[in-house]
C-alpha cells in the first residue's frame, strides 16, 4: 500500500526533487525504514510518454520555466532563456541522461591542493577523499548496473560511430579508449533489459535498459509503504523556526494552490540551478540572505563542466544515430598534466545527435543558418561527433542569482545563471578541438564542425562542500553547516566538478548520506 | 517549439538602420546556380496568402528567401520551403500581429535590395549578394520567425528523414540491433 502521510506530520523527510540525488536518497531511507515525502514540481512520467523524437521529447520533459542566460558565455546570447537543459518531471534529469558513469580520480578531490591554485579560480579540496567513497561508488555501480568489474558486466558493443572515433584515438596515439562504464544494462539485469541499440537515450529509454529513478528507486520507495509521491508539486520555501531549525515547506500543488507540509528535515535536490534558488528564496529576518548561506556562498561557483562539441564528416557512412547515444568514451586527456596550459583533464565521449537537434546546435542561435549549417545536415549520414567534458573552474561569479523584477508562474524571481569562461576552461577546450581535429584528419574526414557549449547538462557546485563552514554551505554529509536538519542532495553539494560526468557521483553521495541521517534519525541527533 | 526564438526578439539590438549598412562579405563559394523559382508558384494552395494580402511576389521573395536561409540546391525540391512560408502567411491571414510582422520585414528587406544592389530581393542572382543583405536582417523577429519555421519544417520533418539518411523512431522496429555496429570504410 502507498503510504500517504499529513500535511501536519512532522516525523518524516520532505524531499524536493525526484531525480538522481532526491530519488536515491529516498528509497535508501526508505530502505532502511524512514519514512518520507517526495515533492516533485514535474508530472508524472512513465515508459508509455516516451517517444523517438528529440523535439517532441524536448517540449514534453524540459524544464522550461522562465530562466535567464547571463555571463560572457555564447548561450547567454545564443540561448537567452534556457541556460540549463534537465528535466522537469518524475525522475528528473536521470529520464533524458546517457548514462555516462565514471569515478572521479582520487586527485580530483584535491584540486587545489593538485594545481596549487589557480587565480581568479575559488579553488577548494573536498572535504572527503576517493578512498572514503569508494565503498559508495560500488554500492552505487550495482544499484545502477553500471558495466564493469563491480557488477561484473561486460561494456556494451561498439557502434559504428565509436568504431570512427576509437580507430581516429588510436591513429594519434590515444589508447583508453572503451565503451563504458556505463549505467546501462548490455545484459538483462536487476528486473530490466538489455540495451537494444534503439538510439535516443536522452530522450528517455522506451525499454528502460538504461538507469533512471524514473522506474528503479521511485518505484522501490514506494513499495516500502515508508514513501509518498507528489508530482506537480513545486516547493516554493523552506521554512523554520526561532531556533533556526528547519520545519517544513510550502509548495504549490496541482491545482497552484498553496500547502505547507511540515518535516522533521529537508532534503534539497531540485539540482543546482533550482536548489540554491530555493534557498535564496527561503531568506527571513533570521537568515536574510538565504537558507544557510552564512558562507554567501549560496549559489556561487556554479559549474557546468568545460564542454563543447565536435561533429566531422568522414568519407564512408556512419549512420552515428544508430545504437547508443554515447557509449564510447576517450580518457587519454583526463589525467592531471599543467603542461598543456591548462589544469584538470577532459574525457572525449561519442555523442550522436539526430536530424532535429543537429539542425539547431550544428551552429547555435539566431545567426546559425545559411549553406555552413544546410551542406553539413546533407551529409548526416557520414557524420561522427564527440562530447568534450572537462573539469572547469570554480568561480563565485559565476552564480545563480534572483532577477530583481521577473517572476515565474508561481511568482517567485527567476533565475539568473551567469556563466563566464576561466582562461583555464577555454585553454582546455582549445586543446580539445586541436585533438579531436587530429583525430579526424587522421581518418580523412571531410568537414569539421567546432560547436560551443550547449545549454547545461551537467550542473554543480551552488552550495557546495567544505570543511570550514566559512568556505561553503554544507559539511561532507551534504548537511548545512548552519542548519543541521537540512540538507542538500544533489550535484550542488560538489566542491569542483571534477572532469566524469557526475550523476554517478551523486548517486553514491546520496546513497552515503541517506546512510548517515538514518543512523542520526535513531540516534535522536536531528 | 523552438524554445529561444520567441525570446530571441526582444534580446537583440534593434537592426541598424538602412543607411549604416555595410554589405558584410562572407566570403562562401556560391556552388549553385539561380533558383528557378517559378516551380514554386506552380505548388501549394493558392489563396490563403492572397487572403493574407500578400501579392504572387512578395510570395514568391519569401520563398527565395527560406531557400536560401537553408540552401539545398538540388538536394530538396521547392515543396518543403513552400510549405513553411505558406504555413506562416496562413498564420498572417488570421493574426494582425503575424501579418505585420511579415509584411514590415519584407518591404524592410526590399528597400534593402534595392538600395544595395539596385534590384529586387529574388532578382539578385548571386546568392552570396542574397546572403549579405540576409544577414543584415538575421536578428528581426521577421528573420527569425521564418528561420524556426523551416528548422522544423525542413529538419523535423519525417516525410523528409529518408532524403538526409535519418531512421527517426526505431523502438517499433525492435532498435538498431542488426545495423548498430556495421561500418564499411574504417
Ligand atoms: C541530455 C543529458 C545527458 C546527460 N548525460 C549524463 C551522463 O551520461 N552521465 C552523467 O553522469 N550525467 C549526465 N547528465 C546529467 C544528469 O542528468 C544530472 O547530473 C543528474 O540527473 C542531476 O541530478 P539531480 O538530482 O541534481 O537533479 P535532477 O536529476 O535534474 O532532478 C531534479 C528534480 O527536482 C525537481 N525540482 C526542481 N526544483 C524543484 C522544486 N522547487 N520543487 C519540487 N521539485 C523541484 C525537478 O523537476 C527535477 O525532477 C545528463 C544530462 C542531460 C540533460
Ligand atoms: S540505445 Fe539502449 S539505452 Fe539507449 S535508449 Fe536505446 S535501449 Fe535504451
Amino acid at each position: 500500500m502507498a503510504a500517504k502521510f499529513d500535511l501536519n506530520d512532522d516525523s518524516i523527510v520532505v524531499i524536493i526533487g525526484s531525480g538522481a540525488g532526491g530519488g536515491t536518497v529516498a528509497n535508501e531511507l526508505a530502505q532502511r525504514g524512514v519514512k518520507s515525502v517526495i515533492l516533485e514540481a514535474g508530472k508524472t512520467l512513465s515508459l508509455e510518454d516516451i517517444e523517438n523524437d528529440e523535439w517532441s521529447m524536448f517540449s514534453k520533459i524540459s524544464w522550461l520555466d522562465k530562466r535567464q542566460s547571463a555571463g560572457s558565455w555564447h548561450g547567454a546570447v545564443n540561448h537567452p532563456g534556457l541556460p540549463a537543459w534537465i528535466v522537469k518531471g518524475l525522475g528528473g534529469s536521470t529520464v533524458h541522461w546517457a548514462g555516462v558513469s565514471i569515478r572521479y580520480q582520487e586527485h580530483e578531490f584535491k584540486m587545489k591542493t593538485t594545481s596549487g591554485g589557480v587565480a581568479g579560480a575559488n579553488l577548494l579540496d573536498w572535504p572527503i577523499t576517493l578512498d572514503e567513497l569508494k565503498p559508495w561508488y560500488d554500492k552505487a555501480e550495482l544499484k545502477m548496473g553500471t558495466t564493469g568489474e563491480v557488477t561484473g558486466m561486460p561494456h556494451l558493443p561498439w557502434s559504428a560511430d565509436f568504431k570512427v572515433l576509437a580507430e581516429g584515438a588510436r591513429r594519434i596515439g590515444y589508447s583508453k579508449i572503451t565503451a563504458g562504464p556505463m549505467s546501462i544494462n548490455s545484459e538483462a539485469r536487476d528486473g530490466r533489459p538489455a540495451c537494444q541499440q534503439i538510439g535516443f537515450c536522452m530522450q528517455g529509454c522506451k525499454i528502460g535498459a538504461k538507469w533512471s529513478t524514473l522506474y528503479t528507486e521511485l518505484p522501490r520507495a514506494v513499495d516500502t509503504g515508508n514513501c509518498e509521491i507528489r508530482t506537480n508539486c513545486m516547493v516554493l520555501q523552506v521554512e523554520h523556526d526561532k531556533s533556526g531549525k528547519v520545519t517544513g515547506v510550502v509548495y504549490a500543488d496541482q491545482d497552484g494552490k498553496k500547502q505547507r507540509q511540515k518535516a522533521r528535515v529537508v532534503c534539497v535536490a531540485g539540482n543546482s540551478i533550482e536548489s540554491p534558488r530555493l534557498l535564496l528564496n527561503s531568506e527571513s529576518s533570521l537568515f536574510p540572505n538565504g537558507l544557510a548561506n552564512s558562507s554567501g556562498q549560496v549559489g556561487r561557483n556554479y559549474m557546468t563542466h568545460m564542454t563543447a562539441g565536435v561533429y566531422g564528416v568522414m568519407p564512408g557512412e556512419v549512420h552515428m544515430n544508430r545504437g547508443t547515444a554515447v557509449a564510447g568514451i576517450v580518457r587519454d586527456e583526463a589525467h592531471y598534466d599543467d603542461t598543456r596550459g591548462f589544469a584538470g583533464g577532459y574525457t572525449l565521449e561519442k555523442l550522436a545527435l539526430g536530424l532535429g537537434f543537429l539542425s539547431a546546435f550544428l551552429v547555435p542561435g539566431p545567426t546559425g543558418w545559411g549553406r555552413e549549417v544546410s551542406s553539413g545536415l546533407e551529409n548526416y549520414k557520414y557524420m561522427s561527433g564527440v562530447w568534450i567534458c572537462g573539469e572547469d573552474m570554480p568561480q563565485e561569479q559565476n552564480r545563480i542569482a534572483l532577477h530583481a523584477t521577473e517572476k515565474d508562474q508561481y511568482g517567485l524571481p527567476i533565475p539568473v545563471v551567469h556563466k563566464t569562461d576561466h582562461p583555464n576552461d577555454t585553454n582546455m577546450r582549445n586543446h580539445a578541438y586541436g585533438q579531436m581535429a587530429k583525430i579526424y584528419h587522421s581518418l580523412g574526414a571531410k568537414k569539421i564542425y567546432n560547436l560551443p557549449a550547449y545549454p547545461a547538462s551537467h550542473n554543480m557546485g551552488t552550495n557546495r562542500m567544505s570543511a570550514k563552514p566559512e568556505d561553503g554551505v554544507v559539511n561532507k554529509w551534504g548537511q548545512s553547516h548552519d542548519i543541521k536538519n537540512l540538507f542538500v542532495s544533489d550535484g550542488s553539494q560538489f566542491t569542483t566538478s571534477a572532469s566524469p560526468n557526475p550523476t554517478l557521483t551523486i548517486v553514491a553521495l546520496a546513497i552515503r548520506q541517506a546512510d548517515y541521517l538514518a543512523t542520526q534519525l535513531k540516534k535522536g541527533a536531528i | 517549439m523552438l524554445y529561444d526564438l520567441t525570446i530571441v526578439k526582444d534580446h537583440y539590438r534593434e537592426i541598424a538602420p538602412i543607411s549604416d549598412f555595410k554589405l558584410s562579405r562572407r566570403g562562401l563559394l556560391a556552388s549553385t546556380a539561380f533558383l528557378a523559382l517559378a516551380t514554386a508558384t506552380a505548388v501549394g494552395p493558392t489563396g490563403s496568402w492572397a487572403a493574407a494580402g500578400v501579392s504572387a511576389e512578395q510570395r514568391l521573395a519569401l520563398i527565395r528567401m527560406a531557400r536560401d536561409i537553408y540552401p539545398h540546391d538540388d538536394f530538396l525540391p521547392d515543396e518543403p520551403y513552400v510549405a513553411v512560408v505558406d504555413s506562416i502567411l496562413k498564420e498572417a491571414e488570421s493574426s494582425e500581429e503575424t501579418r505585420k510582422l511579415v509584411m514590415d520585414g519584407l518591404s524592410d528587406l526590399e528597400a534593402r535590395a534595392k538600395k544595395i544592389h539596385g534590384t529586387s530581393f529574388a532578382a539578385i542572382a548571386d546568392p552570396n549578394k542574397r546572403e549579405g543583405v540576409l544577414r543584415s536582417i538575421e536578428l528581426t523577429g521577421f528573420f527569425q520567425k521564418f528561420k524556426g519555421g523551416l528548422l522544423m519544417g525542413l529538419y523535423n520533418n519525417k516525410a523528409l528523414y529518408p532524403k538526409f539518411g535519418y531512421d527517426g523512431s526505431s523502438w517499433e522496429q525492435g532498435g538498431f540491433m542488426d545495423s548498430f555496429d556495421k561500418i564499411g570504410w574504417l
